[in-house]
């Protein structure tokens, strides 16, 4: 019986460690000879079933992968750079833009970009992608091989911002055989292997256009756990990885030696919106005095900076300023409006409470957020109730049921303001429910929507944005950081990209 | 057994429909829609009017019964449908899903059962010796952490700390190791628990006294007469475990990047993808009844008794 007995244990534990040992060890991360391929290999949060750029969020994939180049690209400074396209000029009525390709520009099998197929690009997207369905209103003509006109029926000064540089304008050979899951493009990059929603290998494009391609290959893999992210670094796997959460940056901060971490402030930004329809302009006043965005950083452990306005301050469009929070002032303005303070320390007025209802939806840190505003108003006297969502654009963004809407969107696209200018303070708006109303300011975004001088924008947005802080209708929390982690020696994998859709590029390299 | 079979399958017909419906209705009522996910997907908001026109060329705009009993017709002719979040046919998607989750049932069920029964028979002959309470204890353990604890703390220390398999796996045999082996744990202990108790009763059973009082092997009794006796209430409790085990797990199956049901119902879910959730539920209760029903046909093969009835 007791040779039964330890036959048992031994098989047990056999059969655990047995299995595990069946699967051969991956080699711990050895620095790479000279003569091996230099394949990268980096972790990506998303994945799409399709590598066709012009469908659904394909294309910011695709930009990732390396593979499409758009007509123009934005730079890390959001400059508006060219890359496919030479240049781009407008007629004289502002409503053409005549597009001159680069006479380099070349797809991965060494076919030449003429400007029909970039022509048949365009005219496609507004046909497949939902997103871009003004496309089809446009005329878009090729001029010669080179040469493309694209008329629009309204002045739309944007369009290179809006579109070209879109990464879901990518281009590619539509004469290819594959665009779902092998499309010849124009990148650094070509498609060796796909796994729809899963693991994409990638060749270098040894016929690239715009110069040497450093690397031999890079392989994204498809984790959207932040810990097997974070193991996979650890144990050598991947060599590296964006979207680092605040836990992960703690870990990888504490060994320079083994990481290099790169945070730079981004374009998602967090904010909220003030309901004037349910609170008082003292008792908004109150709340943006109140805020302290610095405090909210903390918290978040530096994965956002503070934000003063939606645009980052290095942009010309991002001068804009807020009062500095100022607690006695903030319980001044709610005095003001003849509420005490009670027994419990909270102000209420005609018996009744100040209450406030928070809502926001849990992503992007929205309900950290909406537990540190709810200590802070304490701070003040001002009682909160938290309501979370798990969708905010089918519930209080289109119904105004909130005092305080928390909300995350992207504001800056591609270098420009009037994405978010418009998509925030228009009277058409979702956000337009909370009240916010000016009539200086639908002037101004009128005047933005068709103004075409750069620097006469950013004024234009600047005055706009301030508008909407001195009003306390929005209040700014922070620009999300981009964080970035790689195995030193690991250059130019987006890092110092403020946009989630650049990664790879032909001067991307590894040890 | 013929009738038996059809009314089960008949019963199938109607949870098919009854869920189904009820599927489609709590979609159709939760906040959000396939449109507005699709289209703010990477936070950044289209236009109310590109929203509408979406969810107009969606079919998203029809009243509920109209849009169900769209999709039903479009189920009775044997097409699932397209899936809204990227257009690719939902019986591709469930089928491919649904091969990698049979692997990683049929990895962890293996592991269980392997672990479990000798374990049981092992604990249920020494009971309340010092190995019983050492392996109940165990079993208590592993039945009672939660499943991402046991894959994080497995992938630490076999694959970040010993090395001795990869984090970033492939759909090989390696790749299947480490999330079959993470989903046995918790059901090697609740195996362990159910089997030995089952084991006891019949150890219990005055057929076994009178067997040894006549001086029948000890080995003899459990083999051809305690573990015959048992099969029935082990093989229930393993079927039930196979039709949970095929719906497929989220945890385990987005750790181990592992592309199964349960991550593609999880998806679904979040992207508002209505024809691959109700895909999802078709195939779930089919194969629960399905499975269910293979349980109830072994009963009569392995126990007389039952055949005669």
């Amino acid at each position: 019986m007791k040779k039964t007995k330890i036959l048992s244990l031994l098989l047990a534990l056999a059969l655990v460690l047995g299995l595990a040992a069946c699967g051969a060890a991956p080699a711990p991360a050895a620095p790479a000879a000279p003569a091996e391929p230099k394949i990268l290999k980096l972790a990506e949060s998303f994945a799409y079933a399709s590598l066709d750029a012009h469908k659904d969020w394909n294309g910011w994939y695709t930009s990732i992968y390396g593979l499409t180049e758009t007509l123009f690209k934005v730079g890390n400074d959001l400059s508006v750079q060219p890359l496919l396209a030479e240049k781009a000029e407008t007629s004289e009525d502002g409503l053409t833009w005549t597009v001159t390709l680069n006479p380099k520009a070349a797809f991965s099998d060494g076919k030449a970009l003429t400007a029909d197929m970039v022509v048949r690009n365009l005219q496609r997207i507004g046909e497949v992608n939902e997103r871009f369905a003004d496309v089809k209103d446009y005329v878009i003509e090729a001029v010669d091989d080179k040469t493309l006109t694209i008329t629009t029926p309204e002045l739309y000064p944007t369009l290179i911002t809006d579109k070209l540089t879109n990464s879901a304008f990518g281009i590619m050979d539509l004469d290819g055989a594959d665009l779902d899951n092998a499309p010849v493009c124009t990148g650094p990059f070509t498609v060796k292997s796909f796994e729809p929603e899963g693991t994409v290998e990638l060749a270098k494009n040894e016929n690239y256009w715009n110069g040497d391609v450093k690397l031999d290959g890079v392989i994204f893999y498809y984790m959207n756990d932040d810990e097997s992210k974070l193991m996979a670094m650890q144990s050598g796997e991947i060599d590296g990885s964006s979207s680092v959460t605040a836990a992960a940056k703690e870990i990888y901060a504490a060994d320079p030696s083994s990481y290099v971490l790169t945070v730079i402030p981004a374009t998602r930004l967090q904010f909220y919106v003030l309901n004037q329809n349910r609170l008082s302009p003292n008792v908004r006043k109150a709340i943006n005095l109140t805020v302290d965005n610095q405090d909210i950083a903390d918290y978040l452990g530096g994965t956002v900076s503070p934000a003063v306005g939606p645009f980052g301050a290095s942009a010309p469009y991002g001068q804009v300023t807020k009062p500095a929070v100022d607690r006695a002032a903030a319980k001044a303005a709610i005095e003001a409006d003849g509420y005490t303070l009670n027994a419990d320390g909270y102000y209420e007025k005609d018996g009744k409470e100040l209450t406030v209802e928070i809502c926001y939806y849990f992503a992007r840190s929205l309900d950290s957020i909406a537990v540190v505003l709810e200590r802070q108003f304490k701070e003040i006297g001002v009682k909160c109730i938290l309501t979370g969502v798990e969708d905010a654009d089918s519930t209080y963004r289109v119904t105004g049921e909130y005092d305080i809407a928390l909300y995350c969107m992207i504001a800056d696209q591609a270098g420009d303001p009037y994405y978010c200018i418009n998509a925030l303070f228009r009277q058409n708006s979702d956000w337009a429910l909370s009240g916010f109303h000016s009539n200086e300011c639908e002037a101004l975004i009128n005047e933005l929507q068709s103004e075409t001088d750069v620097n006469r924008r950013a004024e234009l947005a600047n005055q706009i944005v301030q508008i909407s802080i001195d009003d306390d209708a929005f209040g700014y929390i922070g620009l999300f950081n981009k964080t970035t982690v790689a195995v030193p020696g690991v250059v130019n994998i987006g890092e110092n990209s403020p946009f989630d859709f650049y990664a790879v590029s032909a001067e991307t390299d590894m040890p | 057994m013929k009738k038996y079979i059809g009314k089960r399958l008949l019963h199938l017909v109607g949870i098919l429909i009854a869920l189904s419906f009820l599927t489609f209705l709590l979609m159709y009522l939760a906040p959000g829609d396939a449109a507005t996910k699709k289209l703010n997907a990477q936070g950044i908001a289209v236009s109310q009017e590109v929203l509408e026109q979406t969810r107009a060329d969606m079919g998203l705009d029809r009243p509920f019964l109209v849009q169900y009993g769209d999709w039903a017709l479009k189920v009775l002719r044997g097409d699932l449908g397209t899936s809204y979040k990227d257009g690719t046919s939902v019986a591709g998607k469930l089928s491919k899903a649904l091969g990698y989750t049979a692997q990683l049932a049929l990895g962890a069920l293996g592991i269980s059962l392997l672990i479990a029964l000798p374990l049981a028979i092992l604990t249920a002959l020494k009971k309340d010796t010092l190995l019983d309470y050492i392996v109940r204890f165990f079993s208590f353990i592993g039945n009672s952490m939660p499943n991402f604890l046991i894959s994080v703390l497995l992938m630490y220390f076999l694959c970040v700390k010993a090395r001795l398999l990869p984090v970033v796996a492939d759909r090989s045999f390696q790749g299947l190791l480490l999330p079959s082996v993470a989903l046995s744990i918790p059901m090697i202990g609740r195996f362990l628990r159910q089997f030995r108790a089952e084991l006891l009763e019949q150890l219990g059973k005055s057929y076994v006294s009178g067997a040894v009082a006549r001086g029948v092997r000890g080995r003899y009794i459990l083999f051809r007469n305690v573990l015959h006796n048992a099969a029935i209430p082990i093989l229930t409790i393993v079927g039930l475990q196979i039709g949970t085990l095929m719906g497929g797990s989220v945890v385990i199956e987005t750790i181990f990047r592992w592309p199964g049901l349960g991550k593609l119902a999880m998806d679904s879910i979040t992207a508002r993808d209505t024809p691959v959730i109700q895909g999802f539920v078709l195939l779930t209760a089919v194969i629960y009844v399905m499975v269910n029903l293979l349980t109830d046909v072994a009963y009569h093969w392995i126990d007389p008794r039952i055949r005669q009835e």
